[in-house]
């Protein structure tokens, strides 16, 4: 009985925590972005006229197939990260993808149609180098991969191995390129850097060496970069030292024949490295006798090869880019020239005589906050009228993907640099003017009792027009069909909704390129480049200004900091427009260690950045005279912490009033043992809002809410599963007070962290149980506070209660944070990245080290649950349902103005925002909230009043006569 | 042994591990360690097939993934559904095919250094406890997975059947049938109801609730507003008067 009574509690606890999404809801609030990367290979699906796809190979470890004609994702395959899940080569031929992974250690064949695997085949282990598909007497039936020591052929029907041979004289020759020209034959290239080309011929059908061969060539060293083959099988290679074009036979093998490039009345750019593309339409056949030199930056030239003769077809100058292209059997080249500053024109050329085509100019406006334009994807296709007409894909610097379709219409971007977001902030869209002539009024100090009134009225009367134009709008659009009625959004009309539930969402990325995304609907409203941003930098986003201080505008600060040389630079911009502000940032000349925001604001409501370089000296930005002033009064209360997890040393230091520091405390982990993986603090901008915990007995047990507390995490160096272990610190940032240490041991990493009110939640892999666990720490003052108004770290004399539980969590995690709300009211939730997908929104409720094992009274009377060892993943609470997020890096949340709705934003390759509530929405109506029910009641009642009031008097009336 | 028989390429394989293995032993510091510097030879394959009853695999296989310990190794599905994930070193793993449409129950496989396969049931609290399920893996669907919540939908019989309406309409026909069955013209019975109603009305000073409501529905609807206010006075006043 007791256990049922148990169970029921059980239900009904669960039901209330319940925080699931409700069908209709789907897109409501909430939108994804699907990207794929940075694109490494890319092939238009060209087997049907008609199909729409393009397959893209990326950076990101991504096999994906798009829609060309939407820039949709057709299906999207993510691989492991790191080298092992690296897309080496992708070859395509017919309905097979052929995909050469992880430095050649798996073949991969997917079926182009379906998004499914076809096979997949492990191969000997060695360093890939090139891969192709081998044609004969017409058809196509095998792919070559060449390693370092080993050429092998596979079939494409099942990726069976057809032969594998290990290459000749491998320890001295560096074997690089591999070719087939569709005769059964199949062309190994290596080269003796500063002495000879090899080539080793191998029959298709057996693997046999037909012929090897070793040529003078003594300044080749890298074959792929400066030489082609062209023509009949004719190697050409480029040769930048004696600045010629240099020629041999692949059949007869000879000798190299010289061409310099001046008999052809060409000049190369000094310090260019001149390079060659050619061209074979289909592996079974020989490739064209025409091909590119690229001579500059800005040239290239075609050029044929006619009898051992080179002639030149036409000279590009200027051209940024250039590309070869068959359809049926015509081949055209495309070459992008530059026309004008923001804008640049791509024609089509007919490859065999350099003819321009006519109608085929196509205009591509560079964006001016983009990159230059990188790569030039052009699909081909031939017209009722058998002319060829083309779509080109255009991929920039800054990862950007433009699907452009003649004369110059875009029909999609993409931008990839979404799929490696970094660090990201939501900033509040800024008052209407309205709103601001409404706050204005309250900031100002009283000038009179009179003015005062007419301030008043006039405000009023503002608010009342703009009423009027919001009705006359709605009644407006409500007599246009709904298709028609769009609510565009721009950056001119962006506005603070009521709620505060639409931000900005300010996203840095990996490649430098920042956006401005409205949170609502997910465009983006600005974008800007940052093309001096080094590949390896760290990224910290602050805001300095909110838009809360009409009329300075908001703003942002990037610190963008070189992660080998410790050198940064700021980036001070307007986080709702995008653009650079006015203000002029700092540079820098020293190693930056540590930034801090501080609460202290000038006298233009920035907040105070101090920065602290390597030599210890701290430098502020914005530092008028008045930040200085300020700095100086408040120096003593200023504390910071710097980490050298190389060391192991954490070190708290204090400001001085001349800017100087001076050391506090110092706390070293002996590197020998343990490594320090994260630290981490308290987010400045949350609220606590209640003090303690009522019990059962109606005592009430005290938070400790440090807000100075620092957890740190480390990791044992030993990795022995019997050994390792990890640790968790909780260090108070300004005394180096050890507040509390746990280990748990047998444990190792990854270990993912939320620190937030008194509680510390952190989840590590138990080496011994071979599962995943999370642990919470909850801190507490105990039964009275001892300073319930002010917390000091100096002054808190007793040491706080220390609760800690540990459960079973039956998956691996990504990420992990906690959801954030205005006051702190609502119940926490910690939102959970999964490595499938989903994000899962779990109720603190379940950790929370109270949990009890035996259930009393007074747990009850808590609403303890009681202790289970395992926490269960219900699929009712993912946030996202099946819009799964790939690679889930990072969940920020934003409180929103309405204390029930955290706003989330969970990016990866993904990015995904939604609304979560975590104690349901008991501020807002809800969104099923029944009008129609409680305005049919109410009109019932009333008419039940009239007629039984009617009733009455009709009654009374016969009374009074009787 | 006869799925050994079916996969002659694995067996191989996994003999050839078998002979490096017992090579390795000796010097074995620790399975991580160990693992990590072999650069071949006791790497494995698990393999396996996902089944989704009455659903095509090409409908889904586009959006499948498996997933061994989490991300740690990823394997692909085949067009029909099988998979293969390549290269793991021997250990004890959990392997999930993850979609976003279809539940799929993650098995234990574990790969003994001599890379022999066994799979079974996951369970966290009692990690040693063997339950055999077939290997090569089959991982049937267990159905869709349910990410939604039901919205509570109203519905007459939930609105009559809640306890706050029963105590309402149950009165109600109680006050409306009792006078058909009882004679209401019978002086006497009509003087105990008096009394009895002066019982449970104690507080005769109190403003009736109905009155206020007629009151302020027939102020609100008169032609003029004296006329009105006198006449709501006047039928306000007069049941009030008739009850004393």
């Amino acid at each position: 009985m007791a256990k049922l009574i148990l169970l029921l509690l059980k239900l009904c606890i669960l039901f209330f925590v319940v925080d699931a999404v409700f069908e209709d809801q789907v897109g409501k609030f909430d939108w994804r972005q699907q990207y794929v990367g940075k694109v490494r290979f890319s092939h238009f699906d060209t087997q049907l006229q008609s199909s729409k796809k393009v397959l893209v190979a990326t950076e990101s470890n991504v096999f994906a197939a798009l829609n060309s004609r939407t820039g949709e994702l057709f299906w999207r395959h993510v691989d492991k990260t790191g080298p092992e899940g690296n897309i080496d080569a992708l070859l395509h031929h017919a309905q097979d993808a052929v995909l050469v992974v992880g430095n050649g250690r798996m073949l991969r064949s997917w079926d182009v149609n379906v998004g499914g695997l076809n096979w997949e085949m492990l191969l000997d282990t060695g360093s890939f180098q090139s891969a192709c598909l081998v044609g004969q007497q017409g058809t196509v039936k095998h792919v070559a991969v060449l390693k370092k020591t080993v050429i092998s052929v596979h079939y494409l029907s099942n990726g069976h191995q057809k032969w594998v041979e290990n290459l000749p004289e491998s320890e001295t020759v560096d074997y690089q390129t591999v070719y087939s020209g569709g005769n059964g034959q199949v062309f190994v290239l290596g080269v003796v850097p500063h002495s000879h080309i090899t080539i080793v011929v191998y029959s298709m059908e057996d693997g046999e060496i037909i012929k090897q061969v070793s040529v003078e060539a003594p300044w080749l060293s890298n074959i792929p970069a400066s030489c082609a083959v062209v023509g009949q099988g004719t190697l050409m290679c480029v040769d930048s030292t004696t600045m010629s074009l240099n020629t041999l036979d692949l059949h007869q093998q000879l000798q190299m024949t010289q061409i310099p490039l001046q008999s052809l009345g060409l000049e190369v750019d000094p310090d260019f490295h001149p390079s060659l593309v050619s061209h074979q339409p289909n592996p079974a056949q020989k490739p064209l006798s025409e091909f590119f030199l690229q001579l500059g930056p800005e040239r290239y030239l075609l050029l044929q090869l006619n009898n051992g003769q080179i002639v030149t077809l036409r000279d590009f100058k200027p051209a940024l880019l250039s590309s070869f292209v068959t359809t049926g059997e015509k081949t055209v080249a495309a070459v992008m020239s530059p026309k004008n500053k923001t804008a640049c024109s791509i024609n089509l050329f007919s490859s065999d005589t350099g003819r321009r085509l006519l109608d085929t100019t196509l205009i591509f406006t560079v964006d001016p906050n983009g990159g230059k334009p990188e790569r030039l994807h052009v699909q081909a296709f031939l017209k009722k009228d058998d002319s060829v007409g083309y779509r080109v894909m255009v991929q920039t610097e800054d990862h950007t993907l433009t699907f452009i379709q003649q004369p110059g219409r875009v029909m999609w971007t993409r931008e990839e640099a979404l799929s490696d977001v970094v660090t990201m902030e939501m900033v509040d869209l800024p008052l209407t003017g309205t709103q601001a002539e409404l706050e204005g009024e309250f900031g100002k100090k009283a000038d009179g009792l009179l003015s005062m009134v007419l301030k008043r009225l006039s405000s009023q009367l503002i608010m009342l027009q703009a009423w009027i134009a919001h009705l006359w709008k709605l009644f407006y659009d409500a007599r246009k069909p709904r298709s028609q009625v769009k609510n565009e959004v721009s950056i001119e009309n962006l506005s603070r909704d009521e709620f505060n539930l639409q931000k900005m969402m300010v996203m840095v990325t990996s490649s430098g390129k920042l956006f401005g995304i409205d949170s609502k609907t997910g465009e983006i409203l600005w974008k800007h480049y940052l093309d001096n941003v080094p590949k390896n930098a760290a990224f910290k986003l602050m805001v300095q200004r909110t838009t809360a201080h009409f009329p300075h505008p908001p703003q942002c600060t990037l610190l963008i900091k070189d992660k080998d040389t410790g050198l940064a630079t700021l980036h001070v911009f307007n986080p709702i427009f995008g653009r650079k502000s006015q203000v002029t940032p700092p540079a820098l000349p020293q190693p930056i260690l540590q930034s801090l925001l501080l609460p202290l604001m000038d006298q233009d409501y920035a907040k105070v950045l101090l920065l602290v370089d390597n030599q210890y000296k701290v430098s502020a930005f914005p530092s008028t005279k008045n930040v200085l002033q300020q700095l100086q009064e408040t120096a003593s209360s200023i504390f910071f912490f710097l980490i050298d997890s190389s060391q192991g040393r954490l070190s708290g230091y204090r400001l001085r009033t001349d800017l100087s520091t001076e050391q506090v405390w110092e706390v070293v982990i002996p590197t020998e043992v343990q490594k320090i993986v994260s630290v981490k603090g308290k987010r400045p901008n949350e609220h606590v809002h209640s003090q303690g915990r009522v019990m059962g007995d109606r005592s009430v047990l005290y938070k400790y809410l440090n807000p100075n507390l620092l957890a740190v995490v480390t990791e044992s160096t030993d990795v022995h599963q019997e050994r390792s272990f990890i640790g968790i610190l909780l260090i108070d940032g300004v005394t180096g007070r050890i507040i509390h240490e746990a280990v748990q041991r047998k444990a190792r990493g990854p270990v993912h962290v939320v620190h937030s009110e008194n509680w510390v939640v952190y989840e590590y892999w138990s080496t011994k149980s071979r599962r995943n666990e999370f642990s919470v720490i909850e801190l507490y003052e105990g039964m009275e506070l001892y300073n319930s108004t002010v917390f000091s770290s100096l002054d808190r004399p007793h040491a706080p209660q220390v609760l800690q539980q540990s459960y079973i969590f039956p998956s691996s995690i990504s990420t992990m944070e906690a959801t954030l709300t205005e006051k702190g009211i609502t119940s926490r939730h910690l939102l959970i990245g999964l490595p499938s997908g989903g994000i899962l929104s779990l109720p603190k409720m379940f950790l929370d080290p109270r949990r009890p094992e035996i259930i009393s009274e007074q747990s009850r009377e808590e609403n303890l649950i009681p202790y289970s060892p395992e926490l269960i993943i219900r699929t009712e609470w993912f946030i996202n349902y099946n819009q799964t997020v790939g690679r889930v890096r990072g969940i920020h949340t934003t409180p929103s103005g309405l204390e029930s709705t955290c706003l989330v934003v969970a990016y990866g390759l993904d990015i995904y925002q939604t609304r979560v509530y975590p104690s349901k929405q008991f501020d807002v109506l809800k969104d099923d909230y029944d009008y129609m029910l409680i305005s049919s009641v109410l009109f019932a009642l009333f008419f039940a009043t009239m007629i039984s009031k009617r009733l009455a008097e009709v009654k009374l009336l016969n009374r009074a006569w009787r | 042994m006869s799925q050994r028989g079916r996969m002659p390429l694995l067996w191989l394989f996994i003999q050839a591990g078998l002979v490096l293995v017992s090579c390795f032993t000796d010097m074995e510091t620790g399975p991580g360690a160990g693992v990590s510097t072999q650069p071949n030879g006791d790497k494995f394959k698990i393999e396996g097939r996902a089944i989704v009853p009455g659903v095509k695999t090409q409908d889904w296989v586009s959006t499948a993934r498996v997933l061994v310990e989490g991300e740690e190794y990823v394997g692909f599905l085949r067009t029909d559904g099988s998979f293969a994930v390549n290269d793991i070193p021997s250990g004890s793993y959990v392997v999930e095919v993850v979609t976003p449409t279809y539940r799929f129950e993650p098995v234990r496989v574990d790969i003994t250094s001599k890379g022999k396969m066994r799979a079974r049931l996951v369970n966290y609290i009692k990690t040693s406890e063997v339950i055999r399920q077939p290997y090569p893996l089959q991982i049937r669907a267990s159905g869709p997975h349910s990410y939604f919540m039901k919205r509570e939908t109203w519905g007459w019989t939930d609105f009559l059947m809640n306890p706050m309406v029963m105590m309402m309409v149950l009165p109600l026909l109680i006050i409306v049938l009792l006078p058909k069955v009882v004679n209401t013209n019978d002086p006497e019975m009509r003087k105990e109801m008096e009394q009895s109603m002066n019982m449970l009305n104690p507080n005769p000073e109190l403003p009736d609730v109905s009155e206020l409501m007629t009151k302020l529905f027939s102020g609100s609807k008169g032609s003029s507003k004296a006329g009105s206010s006198s006449s709501s006075g006047s039928k306000g006043s007069r049941p009030a008067a008739k009850r004393r």
